[in-house]
């Protein structure tokens, strides 16, 4: 296993994607650490020590923290991460049913497809310059980092606010640039690597404040728990059913053709860690929202019953986005007509089922059934580490619940998938026999 | 193939064709979930071992990724403190 590793490095293109990876990595996290120009660096740091002595003690920034790495409230240029990026991805994925304009750019193939690109680039620019404003005005009234007296924003000017507006606005539309980046040059999906990163940075934190807070003993069961919750992720990540295909042999010219069988692995969750960060990124949007207006009624319930995780409103409300954003990921990322049309094409069929419509409503009945248990496996992982940590008393180190775990398995299998199918492609015995 | 009353058809067809075996919900929810159970049945699971080497390779992965993140968080901080103080 260990001579894969050797070999991804001695690959000469893989050691490149690798080595890229890395280098926006790198890239990500000086981002996330440098103060935007305005903010009194000294001053907030002496504010989150007490933040981050105490585990998430300050359980709203706690889950506002989590996906951002620490940068959210160290006031970096990254502050707002790949937060808008996703939330801009869902709505115009959402609004590409509900507008027939929309539709029709993505039926387009290619060309469609990058405009929706761009439009989804537009947006976030728009939700990133909505959400540093809100950051901005909640750091200057000092609403931040509640009991703590410093002056974090010393010189509020217009300018200077304007000036830190403009910073982390322009912070998000470079992440979205690194994301990009990674997709096309690096390994693996660059908005998954992203936040994967992030969430691994805060790991170590978050443990060490359970270990300092409750003890070896529940530093130990944590541990297990999520060993064990990483063995059940993989275990149905892994689970395929398989639907046979038999092609039809031709001849062309004298030579035969086709005459194979294969199959259509259909996995049990077919949609990936994709739903749960949607899901997450969107029960994060109210609880932003609520920071404008923290007197309102509306605000004050957002703060009690959603800002926690471990409260019953927020884990209903998380399983139900889980299970729904599943069946709509996979609804958009698997065609049934499309794959029906290219089998018909290439002489392909499924024994026992004629080609064309029943072919195409075979597979949506079958992936309609397995997306079922699948969609219930997401959200019940994502949650039982949370009633876990409930019970053994260590709920306030949210960051270590099921979505964190999640993320980081499901990202870490398909990136080393990846790298081991470019291993394979050069013929290296991979991590994975 | 698929699981259905009756009938060998196709799934789609196959509820609505017969005269009262449209059923109410509960009974359109119970055949649902047998034709879940019926499919999770097709469905083929990881072996032990291959369920082992996933989980050391993805465990080793994700280690060395905070090892990195860790350890570039750490240099990076030091820069930070020398510069802003």
């Amino acid at each position: 296993m260990l001579t894969a590793f050797v070999n991804a490095f001695k690959t000469p293109d893989l050691r490149k994607k690798l080595l890229f990876t890395l280098f926006i990595i790198a890239l990500f996290r000086v981002g996330s650490v440098l103060p935007t120009p305005g903010v009194d660096a000294a001053a907030v740091r002496r504010c989150l020590d007490p933040v981050l002595q105490g585990g998430s003690g300050n359980s709203i920034y706690g889950m506002l923290n989590l996906f951002s790495g620490g940068a959210l409230l160290q006031l970096s240029v990254f502050a707002l991460t790949i937060m808008p990026y996703i939330t801009a991805s869902i709505i115009i994925q959402l609004l590409t049913v509900v507008i027939p304009r929309l539709e029709a750019l993505k039926k387009e193939g290619h060309a469609g497809t990058q405009k929706i690109t761009q439009y989804t680039r537009y947006l976030t620019i728009g939700l990133a310059i909505l959400q540093s404003t809100t950051i901005v005005a909640l750091a200057r009234s000092g609403q931040m980092f509640q009991g703590c007296n410093e002056t974090i924003i010393p010189n509020d000017g217009i300018l200077t606010l304007a000036t830190m507006v403009l910073t982390m606005t322009a912070g998000t539309g470079v992440i979205m640039w690194f994301g990009e980046l990674i997709t096309d040059r690096g390994v693996g999906n660059g908005m998954s690597v992203l936040i994967f990163v992030s969430i691994a940075a805060a790991f170590p934190t978050s443990l060490e404040a359970i270990r300092r807070q409750q003890g070896w003993g529940t530093f130990i069961i944590v541990l297990a728990i999520g060993l064990v919750i990483m063995a059940a992720v993989i275990y149905v990540e892994q689970a395929q059913r398989r639907i046979p295909v038999q092609y039809a042999k031709r001849m062309l010219g004298r030579r035969a053709y086709g005459g194979s069988s294969t199959y259509i692995p259909l996995k049990v969750n077919q949609a990936g860690v994709i739903p749960v960060i949607f899901a997450s990124s969107l029960l994060y949007l109210p609880v932003l929202a609520a920071q404008f207006n923290q007197n309102a009624g509306w605000a004050q319930w957002i703060n009690a019953n959603i800002a926690r995780g471990s409260h019953p409103v927020y884990m209903i409300g998380f399983f139900l986005l889980i299970v729904a954003f599943t069946y709509f990921y996979v609804g958009i990322t698997f065609n049934p007509t499309e794959v029906a049309d290219n089998m018909k094409k290439h002489g392909g069929f499924i024994p026992g089922i004629r080609a064309g419509k029943p072919t195409e409503d075979y597979l949506h009945y079958v992936l309609s059934r397995i997306t079922a248990p699948g969609s219930l496996y997401l959200g019940l992982v994502s949650l039982i580490p949370l009633i876990a940590l409930v019970l053994i008393n260590a709920n306030q180190n949210f960051p270590f619940g099921g979505t964190s775990i999640l993320i980081v398995v499901g990202v870490g299998l398909d990136t080393v998938k990846q790298i081991e199918s470019q291993l394979q492609q050069r013929h290296y015995e991979g991590f994975l026999r | 193939m698929t699981e259905t009353r009756g009938s060998t058809a196709t799934p789609e067809r196959a509820r609505p064709a017969r005269k009262g075996e449209a059923g109410g919900p509960l009974a359109r929810a119970s055949l649902f979930y047998r034709q879940v159970v019926a499919e999770l049945r097709k469905v083929i699971w990881p072996t032990r071992e291959q369920l082992t080497t996933y989980w050391l390779v993805v465990l080793v992965f994700v280690l060395v990724v905070i090892a990195i993140v860790s350890l570039l968080d750490l240099g990076i901080g030091w820069a930070m403190f020398k510069v802003f103080g």
